[in-house]
C-alpha cells in the first residue's frame, strides 16, 4: 500500500485536480431532474467546486472555519465539501431528518459560521437555531422553492454564490491564488468533522484528517479492485461516515462517478437506470426488498408463485457455489441458468442489482437467511465491520470467503486485536485525529500507541475471521451468572419478517423478558390478506392473532438458544408488543436505528416492571410521541404481557431447532 | 369405444399423418381470425370511448365496402374512390356525433344502442336506395391487390397461400399497430383514453367529448372500410357480410370488450378454433360446426371468465 | 376579452345564482365574488350546495337563474369545455382520475388545451408534435417536482393510495396551469401528515404562482389557515361571506354549525 503522506495528491483537492485532467470527460456526477439524468464530468465539477470555493472565499468563509452541509444527497452539497476544503476551511454534514434541537447542539459543539442547505425546510431549522446560536453568518441554500419571500441578512442561493466566484475568477490572478491556496493544503489538515450518533449521551464530532480519509478510500478501493469505471448511487445520509466514505473520498481517489437520485423515494428506480456496480447499504435496505418481494409475491397466481419458490430453492442449493467459483454438477448449472432467465434476472433488475459487482452491508448485522438469499441470487454481497472513529473500514469479507456469521479479516494495513477484556481494537494510518472538543472521550477511546476501543466484544475464529458478539459494555449477566448478551438475542428475533425491533432485558434480573415492534408492512399485509382491520399501529399490535404469531417466533429463537450452551438460560421468559414504534423523533432509537436504552428504560419503566413482575398481564401505559411535523401528542393503552415455556438446555435440540426456524 | 376413439384420437392421427392439410387449415384459420379482429376492433374502438355497443359496425363494413365498388363503377380510378370513401367515413362519423350521441349524451347505454340499430337500418336502406341490393365484387385488383398464391410442398401435399389472404393479414397488423401507436402516444389517444376512463374528469381538463367522438366514429369507419376490402376479396361485397359481422360478439366476450390486445387475440382463437374443430371434429356432429362454435366458446367463457382474456379487471381501492 | 384583471380585482362573480334539480333546490339567490391571487373557501354543513357551486362554475351545472362573470364577460352559464379554455380547472371530491392510465398520462392529460397541433400530425405522431409532446413533458415534469411524486410517474393511478391520488389529480389540474383552481375538499379521507402536506401544496400554490383558489372543506382548522376569505352556505342559501375571524364569530354560522333550533 502506497503512502498518502508521501503521495502528491495528499488532498480532495488535489484528487480534483488530478481527476480533472485524467478523467476529464468521464462522469463524475450525475443526477436526476425533472425526469432527466443531467451528467457533470470531472472537469465540469472542477469548474463549479471552483467557482462556489471563490464565492464563498467572497463571503469571507475561510481556513479553519467550519460550515455545516445538511440535506439529502445532492450534487451540490458534495461540490460543497470540496469547495471548503479548497479554502481550508471544514465541512460538518448533518443528518439532515434531525430537528433543529438535535442540530443545533452539534451546529454549537462545533462552533459552525455557516450552513450549506438544501431547501426551504433546512433554510427554517437554520434560521430556528440561529435564534439561540449566533454563529451562523451565512446560509446558502440549494433549492429556491418557497424562499422567494424571505428577507434575512446572509441568505443566499447557491447560484448567486458560484456567480459572485465567476466574476472574481476574471479578475487576473484569481484562479492562481485559489490553486495556490490548494498547493499549500496538506495530508495532515483536517478533511471534515463526522458526528457519531452516539447510543449513549450526547454526539461526539469524529475529526478526521485528509490523509487518513485517503488512506481508507485507497485501502477500500484496492481491497475491491474499484475503477473510475464504477457508479455508486449516493443515498444514505450525507453525515453518515459510509456515505461520506462512499459518495465521496473513494469517488475522488478512484475517479468513479457518483448518482443523486431524484428523490428518497425513487431510490430504486434511479439505481436501477443507473445500473450501480458497487453498492452500500444497512441491513434494513436489503430486508425491505425482500419483504416487498414475498409480499408481492403472495399477489401472484399460482403459478407463478410455484415458479418462484422452486427457482429459489434451486439458487438455495447451487447459487453461493457458483458465486465462490465452486464446481458444481452439470444439470444444476442449467437450472440455475434457467433460473437466472425466469426468475432471478428480472428481480435483481427490479432492484437495480443487475450491475452489482460488488455489495456491502453494514451497520447492524444481517440475517444469515437475508444474507443467503441475495448471495443465492449471484449478486456479491458481502458483510463488513466499521466504525467512523475507523472511518468505515476495520474488516471486510475477501471474495470466496464469506461466512455468514462473521464480518471478515482486516484490510491490509489495519492491525486488530482482542483485549483482555473481549473488546476488539484497532490501528491503522486511517483512523481518527480526534474527538473535537473532547479530549476526554479522545483518551479513552484512543490510546497513546494509536489503538482504538472499538467497545465491541468480538473474537476471532479458526478461520482468522472476526465474529462480533455485542456492544462490549451491553453485555451483561442474569442473577443467576448467565452471560446476557441482549444485542443478540434481538438479531434472532429482528430476522423473523414480522418483527422490526426488539429491546431485550435481563441484565442483573432473573430472566431474560423483551419489548417487540411488528414490522407494518409485513405485519399489515398479513391482515390485509387476512381480512384483519385496523386503524392504527397500536391497534394492530393488539391483535391476539398478531400475539400468537410473535410468540411463535419467540419460541423458535429460545428453541435455537437452547442449544446454545452459553446462553440456553438466557431465553426469553415474558415479552410484550409495544403500543408504539420506536421513533427516532421521540429519542427511541437513533437516526441509523440503533436502540437508545437509556432512553426506553427511561420512557417505559412501567412496562418494563410489568414484565419482571410475573403477577401482571396486562399493563396501561401512557406516552408521549412526536408527529411528523414535529407536534407532540400522547398515545396510551393497555399493553399484554406474554410469559414463554422455556426449553430445556440441551445441545441435542440442534437438529430440531433448524427445522423449527425454517 | 369408437366414439371416444373418435373425438380423441382420430383427429389427431389425421393432423399428423397430412401435415400439409393441418397447415392449411391453420391458414385458413388465421386468416379468418384476422377479419374477425378487425371486426371486433371496430367495436372496441367505440366501447371504449362512449361505451355504446355498436351495433352498425357490421353494416359499416358493408356500407364502406359498397360505396368504394360504387364510386369506382361511377367511372373513378380506384385510388382516388379510395380516398373519397375514407371521406364518406368521416362524415358518416361527424354525422353521428351530431345528430345521435350529441344529441342522446347521458342518456342509458341502452337507448344508444337502440339508436345504433336504428343506424343499422338507415344505412342498410340508403345503402340499397344509392347502390342496389345486387352482391357486387370487390375492385382488389384494381386496388392494387396481389392476386395468385404461394404454393409449396409440406410432407407429401402442396399448402396454398393465397396473396390476398396474406395482404389482409399484413394490412390488419398494420393497421393495428398503428392505432396502438396512435393512442398510446399521442395526445387525441391520451384524450381518448381519458374519455372512456372518466367523463367528468375528462371534461374538466378540456377534453371536447364531441371531438374525441367524432374521432372513435371515424377510426373505426377506417377499420371498417379495411375490413370490407379485405372480407370482399375473399367472397363478394353483399348485405349478407353484416351477419358474419355478429361473429365480433364472441370475440368480444373472449378478448373483452376494452382491450384492443384482447379483440385480436380473441378473433384469431375464434378463427383458428372453429376451423380446425369443424375439419376434424365437425364431421361427428354433422358438420355445419362452424356457424355456432364461436358462440358456444363465448358461452363458456361467460360462465367462467366474464371479464373476457384481456378485460379491465379494475382494482377499487377503498 | 376584457382588460388584464390585476390581483386584488375581482376574477369571478356570481349573482343571484339559483339552481334545482327537479324540484329540489340546491342553491337559492346566492351571490359572491372571488378576487384574484386569493384563497377563497367555501363552506357549509352537508347538503348545503357547496358541490353544486363549483360546478356552476365550471360549468358542469347550468343555473336556472343569475349570472356569472368571469373575467369581466357576463354571461348565464359556463360550459365546461369554456371553463377550461378560459383557466379554470378544479380537482373533485371522490377523486375522478383516468384509472387506466398511469400518473405520467393523466397529468399529461391536463395539458390537452396547450396542445395543439392538429390532427393531421397527432396522426404521425411525427415532426411538430412530437415535439409538442416533449415541450409539454417538461411542464407535466416541474409539476410532478413541485408535488414531489416523482416516484409515482409510471404507477397507475388506480393502484395508488388515496391521499396521492388526491395529489395527482391536483397535479393535472395544475398542468393546465389554470387561473382559478377549484379544489373539493382537498383534505377529505387523509391522514394527518397528508393534510400538511396538502395545506403545504395549496398556500405554495397560492404563493408561488399567484394561482386564485376556491375551495371547499370541512376541517375548519384547515379553512382558517389557509383562507383569505370565506362564504358559508347553509340549506343552499348564502349565510355569511367574510375574513376567516368574522365568519368564524359570525352567530348565524354558529348556530348552523352547532345545529341550534330555529
Amino acid at each position: 500500500m502506497s503512502s498518502v503522506a508521501g503521495s502528491s495528491e495528499d488532498t480532495f483537492p488535489k484528487l480534483l485536480l488530478r481527476n480533472a485532467k485524467k478523467f476529464a470527460d468521464r462522469p463524475a456526477m450525475r443526477e436526476k431532474d425533472l425526469g432527466i439524468w443531467q451528467t457533470w464530468t470531472w472537469a465540469d465539477v472542477l469548474d463549479e467546486v471552483r467557482c462556489l470555493s471563490i464565492g464563498l472565499s467572497g463571503l469571507g468563509i475561510k481556513k479553519g472555519d467550519k460550515v455545516a452541509i445538511v440535506g439529502d444527497n445532492r450534487p451540490r452539497l458534495y461540490w460543497t465539501m470540496c469547495a471548503l476544503q479548497a479554502l481550508g476551511a471544514i465541512p460538518l454534514p448533518v443528518y439532515q431528518d434531525s430537528v433543529a434541537k438535535e442540530m443545533g447542539f452539534v451546529l454549537k459543539h462545533a462552533g459552525v459560521s455557516a450552513a450549506v442547505v438544501e431547501n426551504q425546510e433546512q433554510v427554517d431549522k437554520m434560521l430556528e437555531i440561529g435564534e439561540s446560536f449566533k454563529g451562523i453568518k451565512t446560509i446558502i441554500y440549494d433549492d429556491s422553492r418557497g424562499l422567494s419571500k424571505y428577507k434575512v441578512k446572509g441568505l443566499h442561493s447557491f447560484e448567486s454564490v458560484q456567480d459572485t466566484g465567476r466574476d472574481a475568477l476574471k479578475k487576473s490572478g484569481a484562479e492562481a491564488d485559489w490553486l495556490a491556496g490548494i498547493e499549500k493544503g496538506s495530508g495532515s489538515d483536517t478533511a471534515i468533522f463526522l458526528y457519531t450518533s452516539g447510543t449513549t449521551g450526547e454526539p461526539k464530532g469524529v475529526v478526521m484528517t485528509m490523509e487518513s480519509m485517503i488512506w481508507v478510500a485507497q485501502a477500500a478501493n484496492g481491497f475491491d479492485n474499484l475503477t473510475e469505471k464504477e457508479t455508486v448511487v449516493a443515498y444514505l445520509p450525507m453525515a453518515w461516515v459510509g456515505d461520506h466514505v462512499f459518495s465521496y473520498a473513494q469517488s475522488y481517489e478512484a475517479g468513479y462517478c457518483v448518482c443523486c437520485p431524484e428523490s428518497p423515494e425513487t431510490v430504486v428506480a434511479d439505481r436501477r437506470e443507473m445500473g450501480t456496480t458497487y453498492l452500500f447499504a444497512p441491513p434494513r435496505v436489503y430486508e425491505n426488498i425482500i419483504t416487498q418481494t414475498m409480499v408481492s409475491m403472495e399477489d401472484a397466481s399460482d403459478l407463478k408463485k410455484k415458479m418462484f419458490h422452486y427457482f429459489l430453492d434451486v439458487a438455495k442449493e447451487t447459487g453461493e457455489k457458483i458465486l465462490d467459483g465452486e464446481s458444481v454438477s452439470l444439470k444444476d448449472q442449467l437450472l440455475y441458468k434457467l433460473g437466472e432467465f425466469m426468475v432471478y434476472g428480472p428481480l435483481k433488475n427490479r432492484y437495480g442489482f443487475s450491475n452489482v459487482r460488488v455489495g456491502y452491508t453494514a451497520g447492524e448485522a444481517i440475517g444469515p437467511e437475508i444474507f443467503k438469499f441475495y448471495r443465492s441470487l449471484g449478486i456479491n454481497l458481502k458483510q463488513l465491520y466499521g466504525q467512523t472513529e475507523a472511518g468505515v473500514y476495520i474488516t471486510n469479507q475477501p471474495d470466496a470467503e464469506i461466512y455468514a456469521d462473521t464480518v471478515g479479516k482486516p484490510l491490509d494495513g489495519i492491525e486488530v486485536k482482542i483485549a483482555d477484556s473481549g473488546e476488539v481494537m484497532f490501528r491503522s494510518p486511517g483512523v481518527f485525529k480526534e474527538y473535537y472538543k473532547n479530549a476526554k472521550a479522545t483518551k479513552e477511546t484512543k490510546t497513546k500507541d494509536g489503538w482504538v476501543h472499538s467497545g465491541d466484544a468480538g473474537l476471532f475464529d479458526d478461520r482468522g475471521h472476526l465474529k462480533i458478539i455485542d456492544r462490549a459494555k451491553d453485555v451483561g449477566k442474569l442473577n443467576d451468572g448467565t452471560m446476557f448478551p441482549p444485542k443478540y438475542i434481538e438479531n434472532k428475533l429482528k430476522f423473523f419478517p414480522n418483527i422490526k425491533e426488539v429491546v431485550a432485558f435481563g441484565d442483573k434480573r432473573d430472566f431474560v423478558t423483551c419489548f417487540i415492534n411488528i414490522d407494518l408492512v409485513a405485519v399489515g399485509s398479513w391482515a390485509e390478506r387476512n381480512n384483519v382491520s385496523y386503524a392504527s399501529y397500536q391497534e394492530l399490535a393488539a391483535n391476539p392473532d398478531v400475539y400468537k404469531m410473535i410468540e411463535e417466533n419467540v419460541d423458535a429463537v429460545n428453541l435455537e438458544l437452547a442449544g446454545e450452551e452459553l446462553v440456553a438460560g438466557a431465553q426469553i421468559k415474558r415479552f410484550l408488543i409495544l403500543h408504539k414504534e420506536l421513533d427516532p423523533d421521540d429519542g427511541e432509537i437513533t437516526r441509523t436505528a440503533k436502540v437508545r436504552r437509556s432512553t426506553i428504560n427511561e420512557r417505559y419503566d412501567v412496562l418494563i416492571k410489568a414484565l419482571f413482575d410475573e403477577e401482571i398481564s396486562n399493563q396501561h401505559i401512557k406516552t408521549e410521541m412526536t408527529f411528523e411535523d414535529g407536534r407532540k401528542g400522547i398515545v396510551e393503552g393497555d399493553v399484554e404481557i406474554r410469559s414463554m415455556k422455556l426449553h430445556t438446555p440441551s445441545s441435542h435440540v440442534q437438529g430440531h431447532m433448524r427445522e423449527a426456524a425454517e | 369405444m369408437d366414439i371416444l376413439h373418435s373425438i380423441f384420437a382420430a383427429p389427431f392421427i389425421d393432423m399428423y399423418s397430412a401435415p400439409d392439410f393441418l397447415l392449411q387449415v391453420l391458414w385458413e384459420g388465421f386468416v379468418s381470425g384476422t377479419l374477425y379482429a378487425l371486426l371486433a376492433l371496430g367495436f372496441v374502438l367505440i366501447f371504449k370511448a362512449s361505451g355504446v355497443f355498436n351495433f352498425a359496425q357490421g353494416i359499416m363494413v358493408v356500407f364502406a365496402a359498397l360505396t368504394l365498388v360504387g364510386l369506382h363503377s361511377l367511372g373513378m380510378p380506384a385510388y382516388v374512390a379510395l380516398a373519397l370513401t375514407i371521406g364518406v367515413m368521416g362524415l358518416l362519423a361527424l354525422g353521428v356525433e351530431r345528430f345521435i350521441m350529441r344529441k342522446l349524451v347521458n342518456q342509458p347505454d341502452i337507448i344508444l344502442f337502440m339508436a345504433t340499430i336504428g343506424l343499422t337500418y338507415f344505412l342498410i336502406g340508403l345503402g340499397e336506395f344509392v347502390f342496389g341490393g345486387e352482391p357486387q365484387k370487390m375492385i382488389a385488383s384494381e386496388l392494387g391487390l396481389p392476386s395468385g398464391s404461394i404454393d409449396f410442398t409440406v410432407g407429401r401435399g402442396v399448402v396454398i397461400l393465397e396473396y390476398a389472404d396474406i395482404a389482409a393479414a399484413v394490412v390488419a397488423a398494420l393497421l393495428v399497430f398503428s392505432l396502438g401507436f396512435f393512442f398510446s402516444k399521442t395526445r387525441i389517444g391520451r384524450a381518448l383514453r381519458a374519455v372512456a376512463d372518466d367523463h367528468q374528469a375528462a371534461l374538466s381538463v378540456g377534453i371536447s367529448l364531441n371531438q374525441i367522438w367524432a374521432i372513435v366514429w371515424f377510426a373505426s369507419g377506417i377499420v371498417a372500410l379495411a375490413t370490407g376490402i379485405m372480407w370482399g376479396a375473399k367472397s363478394d361485397v353483399s348485405f349478407a357480410l353484416q351477419i358474419i359481422a355478429l361473429k365480433a360478439l364472441p370475440v368480444l366476450v373472449l378478448g373483452g370488450f376494452t382491450s384492443i390486445p384482447g379483440a385480436i387475440v380473441g378473433g384469431l382463437i375464434i378463427g383458428f378454433g372453429e376451423k380446425i374443430f369443424e375439419i376434424y371434429w365437425g364431421g361427428l356432429m354433422g358438420g355445419g360446426v362452424e356457424s355456432w362454435f364461436a358462440y358456444v366458446i363465448a358461452l363458456i367463457f361467460l360462465l367462467f371468465r366474464p371479464q373476457g382474456l384481456f378485460g379491465e379487471k379494475i382494482i377499487d381501492r377503498i | 376579452m376584457s382588460n388584464e384583471i390585476m390581483p386584488g380585482d375581482v376574477l369571478l362573480e356570481l349573482d343571484d345564482v339559483s339552481l334545482s334539480f327537479g324540484g329540489v333546490k340546491a342553491i337559492r339567490n346566492v351571490g359572491f365574488d372571488i378576487k384574484k391571487g386569493e384563497v377563497r373557501a367555501i363552506i357549509g354543513p352537508n347538503g348545503a350546495g357547496k358541490t353544486s357551486m363549483l360546478n356552476v362554475i365550471n360549468g358542469f351545472c347550468h343555473p336556472q337563474e343569475g349570472t356569472i362573470t368571469y373575467k369581466g364577460v357576463k354571461r348565464h352559464d359556463m360550459k365546461p369545455y369554456v371553463a377550461a379554455t378560459q383557466g379554470i380547472a378544479r380537482t373533485f371530491q371522490n377523486v375522478a382520475l383516468f384509472r387506466g392510465m398511469s400518473t405520467l398520462d393523466n397529468i399529461m392529460a391536463g395539458r390537452t388545451l396547450k396542445m395543439h397541433k392538429n390532427f393531421f400530425w397527432q396522426l404521425f405522431y411525427y415532426g411538430p408534435a412530437r415535439a409538442e409532446e416533449m415541450e409539454h413533458r417538461e411542464k407535466v415534469e416541474q409539476v410532478i417536482d413541485f408535488l414531489e411524486i416523482a416516484h409515482l410517474r409510471r404507477t397507475p393511478v388506480g393502484q395508488l393510495p388515496y391521499g396521492l391520488q388526491k395529489r395527482v389529480e391536483l397535479a393535472r389540474a395544475l398542468a393546465m396551469e389554470p387561473e382559478l383552481l377549484l379544489l373539493d375538499e382537498p383534505m377529505a379521507g387523509m391522514n394527518l401528515e397528508e393534510k400538511e402536506d396538502m395545506s403545504r401544496f395549496i398556500l405554495e400554490v397560492n404563493g408561488e404562482f399567484g394561482t386564485t383558489i376556491a375551495l371547499i372543506e370541512h376541517d375548519m382548522g384547515v379553512v382558517m389557515d389557509l383562507s383569505d376569505r370565506v362564504v358559508v352556505l347553509n340549506y343552499g342559501a348564502k349565510l355569511a361571506d367574510g375574513t376567516p375571524a368574522e365568519v368564524s364569530s359570525n352567530q348565524d354560522v354558529i348556530d348552523a354549525y352547532l345545529g341550534v333550533a330555529h
